[in-house]
């Protein structure tokens, strides 16, 4: 058995990030994820890296869905599958005629995720929209850059309320096919990039109508206390601390050589430490600036405060060759036969008994139109009509023409 | 405790998770119908004392128990015989040093899945370093990737790590759960919030032989931040985040709206010099500031144009979207009393999500859950 999923089929028709990323997730899960491509190709390979952020390991058809041939052969294959995936906006699955009540015909006991931009219904549902409209109205934009001191909000580029719907249809789906699995019953699901926001952000909530307290960062961006922050070495490098019990906070104005500090009432507790934040920041600040970075770190190591220095990874070029990370499979790499190597994060999963597995690189647009037409019955001169008539395609000689990657 | 049958209607989970990722996790299991227990020291899970933890600590029972006693771990051992999955958030060995390392667990409860959530990979070099989300966001990389209004590392307001690692958690309990089925046998299921750290890289992270260069470029970090950051405006009251795309045919274009008459079409605009670009976008925001937040917003809206008020986390309970999406929840707090929260963001209208109940007290299943036991 390769992965926990393995013997489990799912189609997945989204394009950009928000689609096709939860279905790379169930791919690396161990189920086979057959992309179903538009035979224009999917808008977000122009895009190049953030396209394969969200499509490796996939068997790839590229049907026009809009013919009606083409619609045949996508119930075909839903009658093949457990799950079907998208992210298209408002009634496209209806006119396309991949809608839940269309796979349920040919398919009682599908698994049916829409993930939306805002929602399923409500005054905002017809609108499509892109990860950054979700960090504003979670809330996340307004925390993130302290605008509460007078900054400009900052937008946070993980783009990760796409990662996040993404997720919560990964979730969803499981939750739904573990259900099928015990009663025989399939169903609609479905998230959105909204709703993804307002994960991030949960924390937040109204007592009695007024919010409860959260903690907010400072101007500078360096933290939310100052025993929970960073601070500015001697060598203008960086070091971040998580000095938050009183035990740690002991260990650590020791090891800045300012024990005295530990004794004064306005410093005697994390709460009124917080009240104090800045005294206590101006206290702390010039002392870090007397070492550097490394010595820090060694120091308060050894005095068991908790500690980092933040890494620059270089883009990720540190993480994606680091031996531990690569050895414990938390890296992915493989060869793609147009963009060569490729590596990013891997299996971020560990199961003891079915370890999931990497199937290899982002599909080519088509690659496997021919088998998987083929496996659904269909002859090769029947293949053969379907790709000269746009029905269909496959790589030909021209691909590189045509498509990026 | 619900009307409807959620999908994991009849599984046990034992929490001994603190934190983010192993609560929040759970949370998800929970309000799809899972029969969540915490069990936590006599005394509480020192994480408590976060106000938030309210909302990540909600739908499940409280049993309070001491681990390093022979008859907690006697008690826990029984309650064990009747769960599905156990998850977990300590550092590598702590839970052997409990006496319930997952070789033990698993001879004694094999359908039991094991699912431990620390901060770094068994392992790993890190695997012993402190865990608290702010030094993974060091070490893993991201304040470093994040661009400020300074130089530097910048701290992520947002517990990046453990807001990637709990996905991981539903996913890896719900995965385990599945293959349970066919094969009839729990097992070790292993993240980390480093890997949650890692979830997040998908669109900035990847070595590729032969990428496409300048479109990378365009998403790079940069000093001043770069790319969506760009349509963030500032108006007579607030802030705004537009959208160049929403799916949807605008009426008017964005530029009209404002005001701009002698706007240049978006393909025009984009291939303009970054200079001609800019002094262009000056008067943008110049027009932007003319106008209220609300309602430049409802006139985006209203012409078909994608656009965010950027809110505090406080306002969203009266964004009409989270309430049409049944996320503004009314929760009664043993503690605090009547609480507004946000829902339960997984639609399942087969079987339906919901709050299962408010943050339990420490131990306030005690009685319950022992008489259940047979103690």
């Amino acid at each position: 058995m390769s992965g926990p999923l393995s013997g489990v089929r799912l189609l997945d028709f989204g394009q950009y990030l928000a689609g096709p990323f939860g279905p790379m997730i169930l791919g690396d899960l161990g189920a086979e994820v057959i992309k179903i491509e538009p035979v224009t190709g999917d808008m977000m390979r122009m895009a190049g890296k953030p396209f394969f952020g969200c499509q490796r390991g996939k068997r790839d058809l590229a049907l026009n869905i809009k013919d009606p041939r083409g619609r045949a052969i996508a119930l075909e294959l839903v009658a093949t599958a457990d799950i079907v995936h998208h992210n298209m906006t408002a009634g496209v699955a209806t006119k396309l005629g991949i809608d839940y009540r269309a796979c349920k015909a040919v398919k009682p006991d599908i698994v049916y995720c829409n993930t939306w931009a805002y929602g399923f219904e409500g005054p905002l549902a017809r609108f499509g929209g892109l990860d950054p409209l979700y960090q504003a109205s979670s809330g996340l934009e307004h925390e993130s850059a302290a605008v509460h001191e007078g900054n400009t909000p900052l937008y946070y580029r993980f783009g990760m309320c796409d990662a996040s719907n993404a997720m919560l249809s990964v979730v969803a789906v499981l939750g739904a096919l573990f259900h099928r699995q015990r009663t025989g019953e399939g169903q609609e699901v479905w998230t959105s990039l909204f709703d993804g926001g307002a994960i991030f952000t949960s924390d937040a909530h109204l007592v009695g109508g007024v919010p409860a307290p959260r903690p907010h960062l400072d101007k500078d961006l360096m933290g939310m206390s100052a025993t929970y922050r960073l601070y500015r070495t001697q060598d203008d490098d960086w070091i971040c601390i998580a000095a938050v019990t009183d035990v740690d906070f002991k260990a650590l104005c020791a090891a800045l050589g300012v024990p005295e500090i530990t004794d004064e009432p306005r410093f005697a507790s994390s709460a009124s430490r917080l009240e104090h934040r800045r005294q206590l920041e101006t206290i702390l600040e010039p002392r870090f600036r007397t070492k550097t970075a490394r010595f820090w770190t060694r120091t308060l190591d050894e005095a068991g405060v908790p500690n980092e220095v933040p890494v620059d990874t270089q883009g990720g070029e540190l993480p994606l060759f680091d031996a531990d990370n690569v050895a414990l499979g938390l890296v992915a790499q493989y060869q793609h036969p147009i963009m060569g190597d490729v590596r990013q994060f891997g299996e971020l999963i560990g199961f003891s008994e079915t370890p999931g597995v990497i199937n290899g690189p982002p599909p080519l647009v088509g690659q496997d139109t021919r088998a998987i037409l083929l496996e659904l019955g269909h002859d090769e001169a029947d293949i053969d009509d379907l790709v000269a008539n746009g029905v269909c395609y496959e790589p030909d000689e021209h691909y590189t023409e045509r498509f990026l990657n | 405790m619900r009307a409807v049958p959620g999908a994991l209607n009849g599984i046990r989970i034992l929490d001994l998770s603190w934190g983010i990722a192993g609560p929040l996790g759970v949370l998800l299991l929970a309000e799809q119908g899972a029969d969540v227990i915490k069990v936590e020291p006599p005394g509480g899970d020192p994480f408590r004392a976060y106000d938030g933890y309210r909302v990540w600590n909600r739908s499940r029972r409280s049993l309070t128990v001491d681990l390093k006693t022979d008859d907690g771990r006697e008690v826990f051992d029984r309650l064990l015989g009747t769960a599905d999955v156990l998850v977990e958030s300590f550092r590598p060995g702590v839970m052997e040093r409990l006496g319930f390392g997952y070789d033990t667990v698993h001879a004694r409860h094999p359908r039991v899945v094991f699912l431990s959530c620390p901060a770094y990979p068994d392992g790993h070099r890190l695997a012993h370093r402190p865990g608290y989300d702010a030094l993974v966001q060091a070490s893993s990389g991201q304040m470093w990737e994040q661009p400020g209004w300074r130089m530097g590392p910048i701290f992520l307001h947002m517990p990046m790590p453990s807001m990637g690692a709990f996905f991981l958690v539903s996913t890896g309990v719900l995965s385990a759960l599945y293959a349970r089925e066919l094969t009839g046998d729990g097992q070790h299921v292993t993240t980390s919030l480093f890997a949650g750290a890692m979830l997040y890289t998908t669109q900035i992270w990847q070595h590729v032989e032969k990428a496409n260069a300048q479109f990378h470029e365009l998403m790079a970090k940069s000093y001043p931040p770069g790319i969506h950051q760009q349509m963030i405006f500032e108006c007579a009251d607030g802030w705004v985040h537009a959208s160049v795309m929403s799916g949807l045919t605008p009426e008017k274009s964005q530029d009209e709206i404002l005001g701009l008459d002698d706007a240049p079409d978006p393909f025009t605009f984009m291939a303009m010099a970054a200079e001609e670009r800019e002094k262009f976008n000056a008067r943008r925001r110049e027009k932007f500031k003319e106008w209220k937040r609300d309602e430049i917003v409802a006139a985006f809206q209203q012409n078909n144009h994608a656009i965010e008020a950027i809110i505090t986390p406080d306002e969203q309970f009266t964004h009409p979207q989270l309430i049409a999406n049944d996320m503004v929840k009314t929760v009664v707090d043993p503690v605090a009393g009547e609480t507004t929260q946000v829902g339960t963001p997984l639609h399942m209208f087969g079987t339906p999500t919901a709050i299962q109940g408010p943050q339990p007290t420490p131990g306030q299943h005690n009685e319950e859950i022992l008489k259940e036991l047979g103690l």
